[in-house]
């Protein structure tokens, strides 16, 4: 049974009041999930309270999911915009609220055992890498996360963010030349 | 195929999303331009900087957390800014800098010299007694002044 199969599977089960169904949606889901938020948000708490809203969402609304879609594609675009709709909270809001900076990556161990300058230099880039992506504007870095980080071809992302395969091939080769751009302008600045 | 051309393509043609025909005229492209050849390798240096990212997984007990979310009916929360709240943030922070301009200019050009001197008035010594009035030490002074007199 494919994925796709095994969704409809349980969406099936779950429009029959079988609310366990959705449980086992959730496990299978809740990392790709939570690792979109964390990188579109940066930090872990808010993370968690958007994929958490992401999922109620999904609940309130999976009667009306038709099942021609993807649902994984579906539950994503109510991601990125439960994210997307956060970052544009109210000033007020994130007054209170923990910073939007962000953390830094965690870097995966690098298996050669490299030297320390060049371990030195990858957690340079990577730094530098977090700061262009936080300076990239939300659409940059939607689709960038989409492709590098969660592995979407363009025409998953095109459903995902509801454009055409057309326009997430030019903003993708866009958002790599912004992103590019200002890592070079901040690892300069670092130098100067 | 122009320089033009081809750097729009190379992002897509790195992430294997061009036709056969499309991917060939770029590798042509690619074979004779070294400026294309560049920026083919600086865009493959990024791509592979997003390899050494980390995957999170969410936090224990979040399935739980959820589920225990939706028993208890909690809605998802809304973010999105109604006009009306958008248009009176604005006008918050204009109302803060246009009181922050005038008492600039305040303190800048200074009182009128009618308000200045009520202002120098009213910080005369005259205006404090030497006694807190009705105390014991007021009564006793009076009566040293009508002593005095006397």
């Amino acid at each position: 049974m494919t994925t796709q199969s095994d969704d409809l599977h349980l969406i099936e089960r779950f429009k029959d009041g079988d609310n366990s169904a959705f449980e086992e949606l959730i496990l299978k889901y809740q990392d790709r999930i939570y690792n979109l938020c964390r990188h579109m948000l940066g930090n872990a708490h808010d993370a968690e309270d958007m994929a958490q809203d992401s999922f109620i969402k999904a609940y309130q609304n999976l009667k009306r999911f038709r099942p021609e879609a993807s649902f994984y594609t579906w539950l994503y675009r109510i991601a990125v915009n439960t994210c997307l709709d956060f970052k544009k909270r109210p000033f007020f809001e994130s007054l209170f609220r923990t910073s939007d900076k962000g953390e830094e990556f965690v870097l995966e161990p690098i298996s050669e055992g490299p030297s320390p300058e060049k371990e030195l230099e990858t957690r340079q880039m990577m730094h530098a890498l977090q700061k262009g992506l936080a300076q990239l504007s939300p659409k940059f870095r939607t689709v960038l996360i989409l492709r590098e980080m969660e592995g979407f071809s363009y025409e998953e992302i095109a459903e995902v963010l509801d454009l055409s395969t057309g326009t997430v091939k030019s903003r993708i080769s866009r958002a790599r030349e912004e992103l590019k751009k200002s890592m070079t302008k901040f690892t300069e600045q670092k130098r100067n | 195929m122009k320089c033009s051309e081809a750097h729009k393509l190379i992002s897509p043609y790195i992430d294997s999303e061009l036709s056969e025909k499309e991917r060939n005229a770029v590798e042509n492209h690619l074979n004779v331009c070294p400026g294309c050849r560049t920026e083919l390798e600086e865009t493959r240096q990024l791509q592979g900087l997003f390899e050494g990212v980390a995957e999170y997984k969410a936090p224990y007990g979040f399935q739980t957390r959820v589920m225990a979310n939706l028993a208890a009916g909690r809605p998802a929360k809304r973010y999105s800014i109604p006009i009306l709240t958008r248009f009176a943030e604005a006008v918050a922070v204009i109302g803060v800098i246009a009181i922050g301009m005038i008492s600039g200019a305040s303190l800048v050009k200074g009182p009128s010299p009618e308000k200045a001197q009520i202002m120098v008035a009213s910080l005369s010594l005259d205006l404090f007694e030497p006694t807190p009035p009705g105390s014991l030490g007021g009564v006793y002074l009076a009566m040293t002044e009508v002593r005095d007199e006397k």
